[in-house]
């Protein structure tokens, strides 16, 4: 099965070719779309300032997704246990979760300047709703029976939410990680923009005031590298994690 | 005379959206202690329902139902209870399910070890312990409940429709076992199915359900010589007289 796994690259080394081809034809000046080799070479010339400005980004998803996670599961297994703190906070998530974490960017930027503080928390936000929505989740889809046995065995609330509710959620936890890594990721470039001034997303923004668009397309590259990889990560750790539940689902998702 | 379990005048009313339910009425009964009593009836007869009220997990509209001297108002340390869809929890290995019910009492880790090795040895599961549910076959996730249930030596075994959902070899193996373990143990089984055959070969004495409300039709003594054949004329006679009683075939529902 490992040609149908190579399959996945067909669509990027069109995109690939496609892209050598526009630059051949001329449709654009090179400054405005270099070619690959060019491109490639920033990976080998600017290989600092790649690697200094993803460590920014990666810094501050890990910090505002590992925020996110700390407040979000706990929160969620709580809200999914009782059904009071699910009717006091239902209303807000829903209201919350819609709102776009950039459209908060200007508020975060009044409230709290230029710098990590700001980017940090909208990652933050980015991250909490979708962990706490699939952790609610995971709560509610916990098997009856099971909650059964545990109340005929006069099982204690702490061992019910660390032994049952924490473990049963977990799938879904996961699938919420990845979401929210996903979010972070993706509020990271848009507020290293506005907001700070290091990390892919200002060294993007910098690419184009200075015309630097290889630097742009390098700046990209990495972004959907560290996106795919991220990804994988949360995938791995789960299916670690998750071994019981191997069997149980028609597929891993 | 003990009347180790009493049910006075025990009824069960479920509140619907449009109307009420009546799943039970008038239900008087006196179990012996060490007694194997078959609860008997097609479903929907309210068989199960008085079982989870006798586990503590449903209240009684009317009536009082005490076991072993203690009325029951709640999940009891004298009762234990074992599922038809088993309610294994599948992030535990069998050890640690067969540990759930001492582990949620207090019991130290390490009589809470040497007790499960010791039922799960009697349940035939010895080698299984580091095996997560979904590698199991269907017969030995209930002997895992079976043992769990055990484990912490209730005066009553409650038991609801155990072998319901297992294909009838694997089913006629766990009724000799549990009848094996029931001799050694001497505890007493309220044990709820739908099928003749079963309670004619496990029980001591069987209680008939009619249907709407549920009420016990009847109340058979069953004096047969142990280990039952399911040929033997006071088999078939008797066999013939609850069919009658059910008013269906062999196996109803």
């Amino acid at each position: 099965m490992q040609w149908r796994r190579a399959l996945g690259l067909l669509p990027l080394a069109l995109l690939f070719i496609a892209w050598q081809v526009a630059v051949e034809l001329k449709v654009y000046p090179t400054v405005l779309l270099p070619p690959p080799a060019k491109v490639a070479d920033v990976f080998v010339n600017d290989w600092d300032t790649l690697l200094e400005n993803a460590a920014a980004s990666l810094a501050r998803v890990v910090i505002g997704i590992g925020l996110s996670f700390c407040v979000a599961v706990p929160l969620g297994l709580l809200i999914g246990r009782y059904r009071i703190l699910d009717m006091l906070t239902d209303w807000s998530i829903q209201i919350f979760r819609s709102v776009p974490p950039i459209s908060l960017i200007p508020m975060a930027i009044l409230l709290l300047g230029i710098g990590d503080k700001p980017a940090i928390s909208l990652i933050f936000l980015s991250g909490l709703w979708p962990l706490l929505i699939n952790t609610i989740f995971g709560v509610r889809g916990i098997e009856r029976t099971l909650m059964k046995v545990a109340r005929a065995a006069r099982a204690g609330e702490f061992l019910v939410l660390r032994d049952i509710i924490l473990p049963a959620s977990l799938p879904a936890i996961f699938t919420g990680l990845r979401l929210a890594v996903g979010a972070g990721w993706l509020t990271v470039v848009t507020a290293e923009m506005i907001a700070v001034k290091s990390g892919l997303g200002y060294m993007i923004l910098n690419g184009q005031l200075t015309f630097r668009s290889d630097l742009i397309i390098a700046g990209i590259i990495v972004i959907g590298a560290i996106g795919l990889l991220a990804d994988q990560l949360v995938r791995l750790v789960r299916a670690r994690v998750c071994r019981w539940q191997e069997g149980l689902t028609v597929s891993s998702e | 005379m003990n009347r180790f379990i009493e049910c006075v005048g025990v009824g069960k009313i479920f509140p619907g959206k449009n109307e009420a339910m009546e799943a039970l009425r008038g239900i008087d009964f006196v179990g012996q202690e060490g007694e194997f009593v078959c609860l008997l009836g097609r479903s929907g007869c309210g068989k199960s329902t008085l079982l989870m009220m006798m586990a503590g997990l449903e209240t009684a509209t009317s009536g009082q139902i005490a076991v072993a001297g203690h009325e029951i108002r709640g999940p009891s340390s004298d009762t234990a209870i074992v599922f038809q869809d088993h309610g294994l929890f599948p992030w535990m290995t069998v050890q640690k399910n067969v540990e759930f019910n001492m582990k949620a009492r207090g019991t130290p880790a390490a009589q809470r070890r040497e007790t499960a090795r010791q039922f799960i040895e009697m349940t035939s599961l010895t080698g299984f312990g580091d095996r997560y549910p979904h590698e199991l076959s269907g017969g030995m996730r209930q002997r895992v409940g079976i043992a769990r249930a055990l484990t912490t030596r209730p005066k009553a075994l409650l038991m609801d429709e155990p072998f319901g959902a297992l294909d009838a070899q694997t089913r006629g193996k766990l009724q000799d076992e549990l009848l094996q373990i029931w001799e050694k143990q001497r505890t007493t089984v309220l044990f709820v199915t739908h099928s003749i055959d079963e309670a004619l070969l496990l029980a001591d004495r069987i209680l008939v359900f009619s249907p709407r409300p549920g009420r016990i039709a009847a109340d058979i003594k069953v004096d047969l010589p142990r280990p039952r054949v399911s040929q033997s004329p006071g088999f078939t006679a008797l066999a013939r007289e609850l069919r009658g009683l059910v008013g269906a075939d062999r196996e109803i529902d």
